[in-house]
């Protein structure tokens, strides 16, 4: 029996540590995910210029970004920040309208339609949400000259990347975030809903607008809150298709780090920080308080 | 001219399904009558809802035509037929009141709104359960969707009712009230109700004629008296109540529609020979129902011969109190068993009888069904 005892005290110990051990688990993972936010944050409201350590709480950098003044020597030029913000705004209105009108169709589409090589496009479908973002940056920017060479080519008219380049960009990888959370929508969805609309009598298209998109109508418009706020934090595919006077916020951004990490830069980085965590908390909050209610 | 409001002529639906060809409804052809309340009956993956769904417009047949108030239904589709349907999960809008709900339809049409409102209510008041006009289909029981499902569809006036299982969701004492009700309203409202249902004393109760299927083929369509008393096929009397079956081979066949048959255990007996009983069966079946089994002690006098009686020897080899009734089981002989059920009209019934104990068993020669094996 004493031999039994040793083992079950040692099955004992195993067990306490492994509990240990799970509890740790995560905290170690949140603290990789959020320690480089946090610092970030952080030092936005450090009153000291200097990253080396904390000396007290200001709103000093938040009011220089929107007075022209950055760093010790150079001016910063708010108008610039302004305008960048504006720029990002335009292109992911944009490119937001766009791509949630696309992806809701293709959305409708794969949910409902029959036709042969579904199973092909379906896949295709994640391909922007899987592949490098550089990849699809360095692709598309590729395909965009190749385009206009061609047009060149044809019609003698020289076309430059600008915001029609960007938008289009944004649309190829937008169109599948909105797809995805349409579809994962219509699929919540009861197909005998529009059997019943359509038995009381209403076409498909009648059946469509006053059953089938009032339905999934919280699965496009988090689609859409999604799409703009990937639209607004890209930088890769931007920086890859933008042409000149085109500049977008996290452009502007990476304009800045060149010379110099300031806090002014955290500051600005929170900013956009906030409003992106800010979009996706709506959008979230959308798709969870309306899954119950089909 | 045609007197039918619903006519199927030889329907056929096939379903390809990974590759191969399922046929769900196999040459189906029925006529219903105005007014009818006729049941769709069989077990599931029978092609009874596939069928509904043809007359609803939700599937075109493979080949075949569907007539509605004698007009062939071919490229109509769902929302021009002048149908509606009761769903199984009553498909009720989510997003809308239980009032916008039933004006859907009625909007559909181009009814303004106001009237379409005052329809509504007056069709729940029909339904019995006014006044939950403003709530949402969520705030409402099992029960209440139900009603409100049938009375969005019958706020239409449309010229045939489709119900597919709409009680099947219910709990047991709900649906037998609802049976009474939806019974009571069909007569009121005097519109055709095509009924889908797997539960035969469902449909025994409430349908005017029976159409039982399986595997795609409608194998008898009958009042439920006819179904219930005549089964056809094997199929039919073993799905509807219980029955017993005994294997024989069918020696002579009479004139007036009996035949003699030597049972697997030995006798030969007389019984009624099926409709559908192909004309050159030898080798049958005899269907009795329990009820009709009579159980006598073994020195009782009984003459087969008199009043068109059947008598048998067998010995009790089991009793099984439950409530109303006793079921006994009687063997035969030759592993042939029989099952009688008898009500218990007074305390002694239930042990009348000890197991083991020789006893004769008796029925109405016409209570004897032959069928094909």
């Amino acid at each position: 029996m004493l031999i039994n005892e040793g083992a079950m005290r040692r099955n004992r110990t195993v067990r306490r540590l492994g509990q240990v051990g799970l509890w740790l688990n995560p905290l170690v993972a949140y603290f990789f995910l959020w320690a480089p936010i946090l610092v970030l944050v952080l030092f936005s409201f450090n009153s000291s210029r200097s990253v080396a350590s904390f000396t007290g709480f200001t709103l000093k950098w938040y009011g220089n970004i929107l007075n022209n003044v950055m760093g010790a020597e150079s001016a910063f030029s708010t108008e610039l920040m302004l305008n960048a913000f504006r720029n990002s705004l335009f292109v992911g209105s944009i490119a937001t309208a766009i791509s949630t009108v696309l992806g809701t169709m293709i959305a409708l589409a794969m949910a409902r339609g029959k036709f042969p090589g579904k199973g092909l496009i379906d896949g295709l479908l994640f391909l922007p949400v899987v592949i490098p973002e550089i990849t699809q940056a360095i692709s598309l920017a590729i395909f965009f000259k190749v385009v206009f060479d061609w047009f060149a080519l044809i019609s003698g008219e020289r076309v430059f990347p600008g915001f029609h380049t960007i938008i289009a960009a944004h649309v190829t990888f937008n169109i599948s975030y909105v797809a995805i959370v349409a579809r994962a929508r219509l699929a919540d969805m009861n197909p005998r809903l529009e059997e019943a609309a359509n038995d009381l009598g209403a076409n498909p298209w009648r059946a469509f607008w006053r059953v089938t998109f009032p339905l999934i109508l919280p699965g496009v418009i988090s689609g859409a809150l999604l799409a703009f706020t990937l639209s607004l934090d890209d930088f890769v595919i931007t920086f890859f298709t933008s042409g000149v006077g085109t500049t977008t916020l996290p452009v502007f951004v990476y304009g800045l780090l060149k010379l110099t990490v300031t806090p002014e830069v955290n500051a600005v980085s929170t900013i956009m920080m906030v409003l992106s965590t800010l979009l996706i908390g709506i959008s979230l909050a959308i798709q969870g308080r309306s899954a119950s209610r089909v | 001219m045609t007197t039918f409001d619903v006519e199927l002529v030889d329907i056929v639906k096939e379903f390809e399904s990974r590759g191969s060809t399922v046929r769900a409804v196999d040459r189906v052809s029925v006529e219903i009558a105005d007014g009818e309340f006729f049941a769709l009956l069989g077990p599931s993956g029978c092609g009874k809802t596939t069928t509904l769904r043809l007359i609803a417009g939700f599937e075109q047949p493979t080949s075949g035509r569907v007539l509605i108030r004698g007009r062939a239904m071919e490229g109509i589709p769902a929302y021009h037929r002048p149908v509606n349907t009761v769903f199984q999960d009553y498909a009720l809008f989510p997003h809308l009141t239980v009032e916008q709900n039933i004006m859907f339809g009625l909007q559909m049409e181009g009814v303004d709104k106001k009237a379409a409102r005052k329809r509504a209510n007056e069709a729940l008041e029909q339904v019995r359960l006014p006044g939950v006009g403003a709530r949402k289909p969520h705030q409402l029981s099992g029960g209440q969707q139900q009603r409100v499902a049938l009375a969005r569809a019958l706020v239409k006036q449309p010229a045939v009712l489709l119900l597919d299982e709409p009680l099947g969701a219910l709990d047991l004492k709900l649906r037998k009230n609802m049976q009474f009700e939806l019974k009571a309203l069909q007569r009121d409202v005097g519109i055709t109700f095509i009924y889908v249902t797997h539960d035969q004393e469902e449909a025994i109760t409430m349908a005017d004629r029976i159409a039982v299927m399986n595997e795609g083929l409608m194998l008898q369509v009958g009042t439920p008296k006819e179904i219930y008393e005549h089964p056809e096929t094997h199929f039919v009397a073993d799905f509807i109540g219980e029955t017993n079956f005994i294997p024989g081979m069918l020696l002579e066949r009479s004139g007036d529609g009996y035949g003699r048959v030597k049972l697997a255990n030995g006798p030969v007996i007389r019984a009624q020979l099926s409709h559908a009983l192909g004309s050159a069966a030898r080798a049958v079946t005899v269907a009795i129902r329990p009820e009709r089994i009579g159980i006598a002690a073994a020195s009782a006098s009984l003459d087969s011969d008199e009043d068109g009686l059947t008598v048998l020897e067998a010995v009790l080899a089991g009793s099984q109190y439950i409530g109303t009734d006793t079921r006994y089981r009687l063997a035969l002989g030759e592993g042939v068993e029989l099952v009688a059920r008898l009500q218990n009209v007074s305390n002694r019934d239930s042990a009348a009888y000890e197991v083991g104990q020789p006893v004769k068993v008796y029925w109405g020669e016409s209570s004897a069904t032959v069928l094909d094996q």
